[in-house]
């Protein structure tokens, strides 16, 4: 079987700071991989079968740390799409390139995590599965296959909707369907020499997917300040309460 | 189950263990280097100065290439009491020379150009692996150990730092490390503008200052506080000997919030922000307390072998870390080429060693651990310094002495044979 787990390359959620004009500044911020593609991964490892990671992006997100990150957990190869184009990419753009790559590469089954660890729109894999005329299966916390059909679970909140689908299809991971795996050393080393192959849209015979979606603005939440009430001493205890009851009442 | 072999696995990706790295793969032998931290510098918390000199023949254009935070300009130390500081500040063009210029470096960022230096070189990197145990074979170490996995090697090279347990499991470090050997550091990074850090430092743009203090940072213990300055930020901190927190009355945390409430040092750090904090160990046995520094299949570079020289006005363990690795580097080169990796073929480190630049230094220091443990320096000595300078500088009207009388009856107070024995000691250790 094919598995084609799609990763997507986001900011490290600690190392972005907010501006004075609580705007997002990620000068100063790592790239890592979304969280739940990591399920993705692990669960085509547990699946088996010839799995190939596909992430794509702005040019920034060519970053060899990374490739030999999600090489080190399991897949044989990785497929890449960078283009200046595709940084800061809306769950349309991002679907339609990865439907073109898919389509080259070839896959009977796609993963996906249920959303990216920075936006979590849940919508890229839903996208991805109409676009290559496939069926989806979003929300899986339980997933086998067998004789070119998957069998799915969707936890419900009281029952489990268990849903089997033919293959090709897509279909999108909760974070609870499994534990990643932590790569040992002879996994990173063996990383380090899988092969990783490089596409510009050109190469996959496409434009710049058309912008659906016009982002106004992206500001942090307006904090809070602390009130810096600094009540010292064994028998203060009323006066604390005291100012807590005001502080609640206020 | 076959056993695939390297060359040489290298534990610890910090400058020793990168630069060990960088001159095997240059010298075409296979190497793995394994970090424990997600890249190098990850779990790096030194905020410090690295002499320049170690990469002449390393990385030649290191002045050009490396991602320094600021050339050291000035070179400050102080003693300092709860309501005084005394500061000499000594800035010349000689401390510019190249090849003998020094810079503060953000180890963060350093080591991993540093072993990203290694990489290109065709070194191995396997990061986020701590290797917790030695594979030893008939007395002769063959490997490493991480979780489940074993890994094989002709040489392992110990470069996992000051805090190194491996050194102990491959024999070199027989007696455990006393709290004598060992000094507590907690350090702070304050994000501060560039333009504010040369104004407050009196630094010309891209010049930096490197600051020991003795006296009442460490709170009259052996050890002091630090200032370094780096490209948009401040690393202030504490280094305290560890054996002196069995009686103190204060925690080193303690000591770092009253080091930063000092009226000397408030207002460099004043309207900054607080964007980091770490506490880690420093080695500081000198020369006496070096563990043996190689054996069967294995040896021990930069911390990890204690390489460290404190001489109270300035702390040096990035070169000698540098210098272990290109010895160790060369023995390694030297041993594979013979096919002979043997105690007695790897000798040639510690020889290559006490050649270089690492041991003469070591051993020129050799007393000064043993001076530091003398209290009048942290405790006497600041003292006197303020009431000396109070009596220079403090003006009431009231009848002057003469300057002599002024520094004769305060250095009194503390015996001047105590005084003349310390000075004549503090100078013939240096």
């Amino acid at each position: 079987m094919n598995i084609l787990v799609c990763c997507k390359i986001v900011y490290e959620e600690q190392d972005i700071s907010v501006l004075p004009d609580r705007g997002l500044s990620y000068d100063r911020a790592e790239l890592k991989l979304s969280l739940y593609d990591l399920n993705a991964v692990e669960q085509a490892v547990q699946l088996s079968g010839n799995i190939r990671a596909l992430s794509i992006g702005g040019k920034n997100k060519d970053n060899g740390k990374i490739k030999k990150n999600l090489l080190s957990r399991g897949p044989q190869e990785l497929y890449i799409v960078t283009d200046e184009a595709l940084s800061g990419a809306d769950t349309h753009q991002t679907a339609t390139v990865l439907a073109a790559a898919a389509k080259k590469i070839g896959f009977d089954l796609i993963l996906c995590g249920e959303g990216s660890a920075d936006l979590y729109a849940q919508q890229t894999g839903i996208q991805l599965g109409e676009l290559l005329g496939v069926p989806v299966i979003s929300s899986v916390s339980k997933l086998t296959a067998a004789d070119g059909k998957i069998i799915a679970e969707r936890t419900a909140d009281d029952s489990v909707d268990v849903i089997e689908a033919p293959l090709p299809a897509v279909v999108c991971l909760t974070s609870d369907i499994n534990e990643p795996r932590i790569p040992g050393m002879k996994d990173i080393l063996a990383a380090g020499k899988k092969p990783v192959t490089e596409w510009s849209l050109a190469d996959l015979g496409i434009a710049a997917p058309e912008v659906t979606v016009d982002v106004i603005s992206i500001l942090a939440p307006v904090g809070k300040d602390r009130k810096r009430i600094i009540v010292e001493g064994d028998d203060k205890a009323t006066e604390l309460f005291d100012n807590i009851k005001n502080e609640v009442r206020s | 189950m076959s056993e695939e072999k390297f060359d040489v696995i290298i534990v610890g990706g910090g400058i020793a263990g990168s630069v060990t790295a960088l001159l095997l793969a240059r010298a075409g032998l296979e190497v793995v280097m394994i970090e424990r931290g997600n890249y190098s510098g990850a779990k790096n918390m030194t905020g410090g100065r690295l002499y320049s000199h170690c990469f002449n023949g390393i990385i030649p254009d290191f002045a050009e290439i490396a991602p320094i935070e600021r050339k050291v300009m000035h070179e400050r130390v102080s003693m300092m009491t709860e309501t005084s500081n005394f500061t000499f500040d000594y800035t010349s063009d000689r401390l510019a020379q190249p090849g003998k210029e020094s810079y503060i470096v953000l180890r963060g960022i350093f080591d991993r150009w540093l072993a990203e230096q290694a990489e290109k070189a065709g070194a191995m990197a396997v990061n986020g692996i701590l290797v917790e145990n030695l594979i030893i074979r008939d007395g002769k170490v063959c490997g490493v150990i991480a979780g489940e996995e074993q890994m094989f090697a002709d040489t392992v090279v110990l470069a996992d730092g000051a805090n190194s347990q491996l050194t102990t499991k491959a024999g070199l470090q027989r007696k455990p490390v006393t709290p004598h050997q060992i000094a507590i550091g907690a350090k702070e990074l304050f994000e501060l503008d560039e333009k504010k850090i040369e104004g407050r430092f009196n630094l010309a743009p891209g010049e930096g200052s490197a600051w020991l203090f003795a006296g009442w940072p460490s709170g009259g213990m052996t050890g002091g506080g630090f200032i370094y300055t780096n490209k948009a930020s401040v690393s202030l901190g504490i280094v305290v000997t560890a054996a002196e927190f069995i009686n103190a009355r204060k925690s080193v945390n303690e000591l770092l919030e009253q080091f930063k409430a000092h009226s000397a040092v408030k207002p460099l750090i004043e309207g900054s922000k607080l964007i980091e904090y770490s506490g880690h160990m420093v080695a500081e046995g000198g020369y006496g307390m070096l563990p043996r520094l190689y054996s069967d299949g294995v040896v021990a570079v930069g911390d990890a072998a204690h390489l460290v020289i404190n001489a109270g006005y300035t702390v040096r363990g990035m070169d000698l870390a540098v210098g272990s690795a290109a010895a160790a580097a060369a023995a390694i080169i030297s041993a594979k080429s013979r096919g002979d990796f043997s105690e007695k073929s790897l000798s040639m480190y510690k020889r290559l060693l006490d050649d270089s630049f690492v041991m003469r230094d070591m051993r020129r220091f050799r007393k000064y651990p043993r001076f530091m443990e003398n209290r009048r320096i942290f405790n006497e000595y600041p003292e006197m310094a303020d009431e000396i300078f109070a009596g220079v500088f403090v003006t009431d009207g009231a009848p002057q002495a003469s300057m002599f009388s002024k520094i004769f009856k305060t250095a009194k107070k503390n015996g001047l044979r105590n005084l003349a024995k310390d000075c004549i000691k503090g100078v013939s250790t240096l």
